[in-house]
């Protein structure tokens, strides 16, 4: 129970207090990929900042964008991960993850980690961009096949849910 | 000096193909397609499971000049007429304050659905290889500014003639607190532009404009004029003209991917995900804003349902495609359950939240009850009888300090917000065709009230992270979630919402706070 306001509070400001204190773009690139990991998308492992998440975020994205413009020549700003490696080479290794990945479910979680740990401003957004396009078209190839064949049932244990609560439906299918 | 890349290949080509001396609209049409684009290396920026077609047709052949002219006609009889007869007859002032009150949703609403609606128009530009059906989408782009506009300029012109103009002229400062958006959002703009490019034209084209529209753009007409609205279809029926060329361009995207083996994989399911999205939003709230936001009734939404999108579009224009194999979805047996009570559902937890609105809601009085029982049969025993207890406890006066949200609360009556329509629902009161199913996933808690969504959230779930207002407000007063949200008018202290269309006896922030109703998240109790 989040009892503060949504613009102003103390969460958001207790970040903000913590990217002050990074100050490099090495810093600021691990920063931003543990919090991603911690607290974005399906996978995250803390659900502390669900309200804020996406507001701190974006303050790092800002502190990190700027601090890789400072220290990047334009050559890098175009190719080169803030981690250091090349973009086209990450971009080739994630798309041959992606091209093994037989099940929906292995290769929904490789975009996913693709994207907590490359989405810009890490990797440069012409690089990003086409990787994320093809890479999602895959997995939308996988989700979408046989869309109706698994029940719903087996389909949440295969999510791997908790079923809190079942209501009587009164549909008509 | 030297020519640069474009002017030279401009050059180049009118030298290779002359610009005819004799014109006529086949013609220009015909030479334009001499300039056309390098499909090899044009790989779409947008990810999609499907292959569009090289050599699709687009059935209007319209160029830039005439589309232009045409346009620019419409635009003068519309806006001559409003600024000139309509200003001239008060014609802002003679709507049924009802009506004014629903066009504040309907008009900022639209004009979202038209906003992204250029988005998705642009998307499908990039995707398709086809110069004929990229020509039909930039068309449609050049549309969907145009509605835009006009949507913002109905809000306008009512902020600036209708005697109660908060809410047309702020709505979106609210957006925060009102559950009405997220919704509307994830229709009109998730559904329109997020994930696979041909899904979003199915989601935009095929279902939001060649079903939805009839009566989003149409049928409101019909209700606007019988409530006193000039305005409204003077705006709107000019917009409908240009969605016959959107329609066209959804069943061009299907020609495009007819051919394509992926269609016979993804394409129902598709389609069936898109109408359910589409439908879970639309149903109940055009029924809602026409029967519930109106004095003088047109007819029930249950038949402008079934006419124009279970016969119309689920049988004729759906039938029309299946020699593409498409379907009609299989969710549109349980969308005519929703289409005869869903938005009976909506209407009442609407105006149980009535303080999150940025507009002004009702009670149903004598005749609207007889009109609903007469027309839903067993409708005053389930919800007329609410309503009658809600007024005998003040709810409409602000002394009285009521919330009906309170009353939801304390007889056990929970409000949740389905996970992936937004839309909020009441398991214990509802009569549409859903139920209550709440699932954990990764130390998260989800609700959902239907089974089609449910699979949605299964199948991609990081997708449906929106936040709930009860996620969101859980433990704070309602007042002061109201204030922050911008729910407040330009004295500071009167609510933008109002639980009656009255004149007087307008609700403070001191009135609710009186009330000392506050967030709760039903999901805690699990």
């Amino acid at each position: 129970m989040a009892n503060y306001k949504v613009h102003d509070n103390p969460i958001r400001d207790e970040w903000v207090a913590k990217l002050g204190k990074v100050t490099s773009v090495k810093a600021a690139t691990q920063f931003i990929q543990d919090f991603r990991k911690a607290h974005t998308t399906p996978l995250r492992t803390e659900h502390t900042l669900d309200l804020d998440y996406l507001w701190i975020e974006s303050k790092i994205e800002e502190k990190l964008a700027v601090l890789r413009g400072d220290a990047f020549v334009d050559e890098d700003l175009l190719n080169l991960c803030t981690t250091g490696e090349a973009a086209g080479m990450v971009v080739k290794h994630w798309a041959q993850k992606m091209e093994k990945a037989t099940d929906k479910y292995s290769a929904e979680k490789i975009l996913i980690q693709f994207r907590q740990l490359y989405k810009p401003p890490v990797m440069p957004v012409n690089y990003f961009f086409t990787a994320d396009t093809q890479m999602g078209s895959r997995l939308m190839e996988l989700r979408n096949t046989n869309y109706y064949a698994t029940s719903l049932p087996d389909l949440r244990k295969e999510r791997g849910v908790k079923v809190l609560h079942l209501g009587v439906s009164k549909a008509a299918h | 000096m030297a020519l640069s890349t474009a002017t030279k290949a401009a050059t180049d080509a009118l030298s290779v193909n002359r610009a005819p001396t004799t014109v006529g609209p086949q013609e220009v049409h015909k030479w334009m397609q001499s300039f056309n684009w390098d499909f090899k290396n044009n790989r779409t920026k947008y990810p999609t499971k499907y292959h569009m077609a090289n050599d699709t047709k687009e059935q209007f052949k319209i160029i830039a000049k005439e589309y232009a002219r045409m346009e620019s006609v419409k635009d003068e009889r519309q806006f001559g007429t409003l600024l000139d007869g309509m200003t001239r007859l008060n014609a802002g002032n003679r709507v049924h304050p009802r009506w004014g009150e629903t066009m504040k949703v309907a008009s900022n609403f639209l004009e979202v659905g038209e906003y992204n609606a250029i988005a998705a128009a642009a998307m499908l530009w990039d995707s398709a290889s086809s110069a004929e059906q990229k020509n039909g989408y930039l068309a449609q782009v050049l549309d969907e500014i145009r509605h835009t506009h006009q949507c913002g300029f109905v809000n306008y012109y009512f902020a600036k003639h209708y005697h109660d103009p908060a809410g047309h002229n702020d709505a979106r400062r609210s957006r925060a607190i009102g559950p009405l958006w997220k919704g509307m959002k994830r229709v009109f703009a998730d559904g329109f532009i997020s994930g696979d490019a041909v899904e979003c034209s199915i989601n935009l084209q095929l279902v939001g404009e060649a079903c939805f529209t009839n009566p989003l753009i149409v049928a409101i007409t019909e209700w606007a004029a019988a409530n006193g609205d000039e305005v409204t279809p003077t705006v709107f029926l000019s917009i409908e003209t240009d969605e016959l060329r959107h329609m066209a361009n959804g069943y061009q995207t299907v020609v495009s991917i007819a051919n394509d083996p992926a269609a016979q994989k993804y394409m129902n399911s598709d389609l069936n995900n898109a109408f359910w999205t589409q439908q879970k939003y639309f149903t109940p709230v055009l029924g809602m804003l026409f029967e519930y936001g109106s004095k003088f009734k047109v007819e029930p939404w249950v038949k402008t349902w079934n006419r124009w999108v279970y016969e119309d579009w689920g049988g004729i224009w759906i039938g029309r495609l299946g020699k593409y194999g498409v379907q009609s979805p299989a969710s549109l047996r349980d969308a005519k359950q929703d289409a005869y009570w869903a938005h009976h559902d909506l209407a009442l937890l609407a105006y149980a939240m009535w303080p999150t609105g940025f507009f002004r809601l009702s009670l149903p009085d004598a005749e609207d009850m007889a009109w609903f029982e007469a027309n839903y049969p067993g409708w005053y025993d389930h919800y007329g009888k609410i309503y009658e207890e809600w007024k005998a406890l003040g709810c409409e006066d602000p002394a009285s300090g009521f919330i009906p949200l309170q009353w939801m609360i304390d007889k056990g009556h929970d409000i949740y917000i389905d996970r992936v329509s937004q839309v909020p629902f009441c398991p214990s009161l509802a009569k549409c065709s859903g139920s209550l199913r709440v699932h954990e996933l990764n130390g998260q808690k989800h609700s959902f009230s239907d089974e089609w969504g449910e699979r949605m959230w299964l199948t991609e779930p990081e997708r449906y992270e929106c936040q709930s207002v009860f996620e969101q407000y859980a433990g704070r007063e309602l007042s002061d979630v109201i204030v922050e949200g911008h729910g407040v008018r330009a004295d500071g202290k009167t609510l933008i919402a109002q639980p009656h269309v009255r004149g007087d006896k307008l609700w403070t922030v001191d009135d609710l706070k009186r009330a000392n109703c506050k967030f709760a998240d039903p999901l805690d109790k699990f």
